[in-house]
């Protein structure tokens, strides 16, 4: 795909992915049915859990880009690697600023060692050392070796994480989406859910799009400045 | 077959061999092994805390900070006069590299690991009601799953302008199932709890194990190559 489409494409799915933004928060503030157990702040959820479902997307992202980018060697895999690890950073924030915010008041305490929320927090850990791994190295292929060796053993260790830290009991709300007696939210709820999962994924993708065709220009500048210091002979090399 | 057992054996041969001459990494590790054991007597209150009731996560907490002082140092052996790109040269495995390298450090915190537990015995007056075999295999198996994590990104580390200030962060996200599992391991078998209580730490652990083992073993290539 040419830069112009990439752009072209990344715009469109901003445009969609705010539409859906203004639109669920109409709904979280006027139509959803207010949660009986905790109240108001049951809302935030809409925001919780959809940035959660895109934290976890974007590390399989992460994680896929890099087994792949080490098997076939092949530049753009690990451009997009960085670019869905940059992403899902900023959507695991997100989780992780608006579950102590929820938890303060529904469990009364800001943090707890629930295990969904640990879990969270040791992604954006991973997550941090991915960039961290990738800042300090001076060559550029070992830096993007090393980055998907982090990025691929910190996918494979999720599962193992998650199920030590559900070893403790959880006072994490049980599953309502995906169960196999259907969902047992409210109909108004689920829509909510379901619209602030599409605009979160868009604008991620979105996002995703942006910095992987900013990472792709930055690689083409570096090409052009190396082709000034040293011409050789034959066609420059595209990005 | 055959072959690749001796690379891995000369690897790990050739790294005890070294640290048995200078001690380096032994003797640091040690001392900050016993170190730490004197700083948790006064960190604790022992008339609020029973020490050995909490032992086992201490011992845990301490073959983790040790082990990522000697780890970090794994390829620094290699570091004078580009020794790696002379063992990258040699005609052996990667996989052979990296698993001779996680012999000889699975070994020398095997030692360490036997010396917390006497010196937490000593200090905390710990006893060992279950089998002494089972706490043998536990240790163990948590040992080598962390040093098989650990080679890898030392590697990574080393690599790195960061140096071994990126280990821990690196390292201690992963540490998770390791931390909790072989703690729980280590308590049941420290009081004598039921032998089927120690399962599933224990298939945890191995599961820990066998996974790091085996992406490391795949993975590592990618971090040696130049």
């Amino acid at each position: 795909m040419s830069l112009r489409m990439i752009r072209w494409t990344a715009l469109t799915l901003a445009t969609a992915g705010l539409v859906l933004a203004v639109l669920f928060h109409w709904q979280v503030f006027f139509r959803v049915p207010t949660e009986a157990s905790m109240g108001l702040v049951q809302r935030i959820f809409y925001i919780h859990a959809p940035a959660a479902w895109v934290a976890f997307l974007a590390f399989g992202i992460v994680a896929l880009c890099s087994a792949v980018y080490l098997w076939l060697g092949e530049a753009r895999l690990d451009r997009a690697a960085l670019a869905a690890a940059e992403g899902g950073f900023v959507f695991t924030t997100i989780v992780l600023l608006t579950g102590p915010l929820w938890g303060k008041i529904a469990w009364g305490t800001w943090w707890t060692w629930e295990p969904r929320l640990t879990l969270t927090l040791l992604l954006w850990f991973i997550y941090l050392s991915y960039f961290l791994v990738r800042g300090a190295t001076e060559n550029p292929g070992r830096s993007q070796r090393f980055a998907a060796v982090v990025g691929i053993v910190g996918a494979l260790n999720i599962p193992l994480i998650h199920i030590s830290v559900l070893w403790f009991r959880s006072l994490h709300p049980q599953p309502v989406v995906v169960r196999a007696d259907g969902p047992s939210l409210h109909p108004d709820m689920l829509n909510t859910l379901l619209t602030a999962m599409g605009s979160f994924t868009l604008l991620f993708l979105a996002l995703f799009l942006l910095r992987y065709s900013v990472e792709r220009m930055g690689d083409r500048a570096d090409a052009l400045v190396r082709e000034q210091l040293h011409p050789t002979p034959g066609p420059t090399p595209r990005a | 077959m055959t072959a690749w057992i001796w690379a891995v054996w000369a690897i790990l041969h050739k790294d005890l061999t070294r640290e048995f001459r200078t001690w380096e990494r032994l003797v640091a590790m040690a001392s900050f092994a016993i170190l730490t054991a004197i700083l948790f007597n006064y960190a604790l209150d022992r008339t609020e805390v029973d020490p050995a009731r909490i032992a086992s996560g201490l011992i845990w907490m301490t073959v983790l900070f040790s082990g990522l002082l000697g780890l970090g140092r794994t390829f620094h052996l290699e570091e004078e006069e580009d020794a790696l790109v002379g063992l990258l040269l040699t005609p052996i495995p990667r996989e052979a590299l990296y698993f001779g390298k996680v012999a000889a450090n699975a070994v020398l915190l095997g030692v360490i690991g036997g010396l917390l537990l006497g010196v937490f015995g000593l200090f905390f007056g710990l006893e060992v009601r279950g089998n002494p075999w089972a706490l043998a295999g536990v240790m163990a198996l948590g040992i080598v799953g962390f040093t098989a994590v650990g080679t890898l990104f030392s590697a990574i580390s080393a690599g790195t302008t960061m140096g071994e200030s990126l280990l821990p962060l690196l390292v201690f996200p992963l540490l998770v199932p390791l931390i909790l599992f072989g703690g729980r391991a280590t308590a049941l078998v420290l009081s004598g709890g039921p032998a089927e209580a120690l399962g599933g730490p224990v298939r945890m652990l191995g599961a820990f194990a066998v996974l790091a083992l085996v992406t490391g073993g795949l993975l590592f290539r990618y971090v040696v190559e130049e």
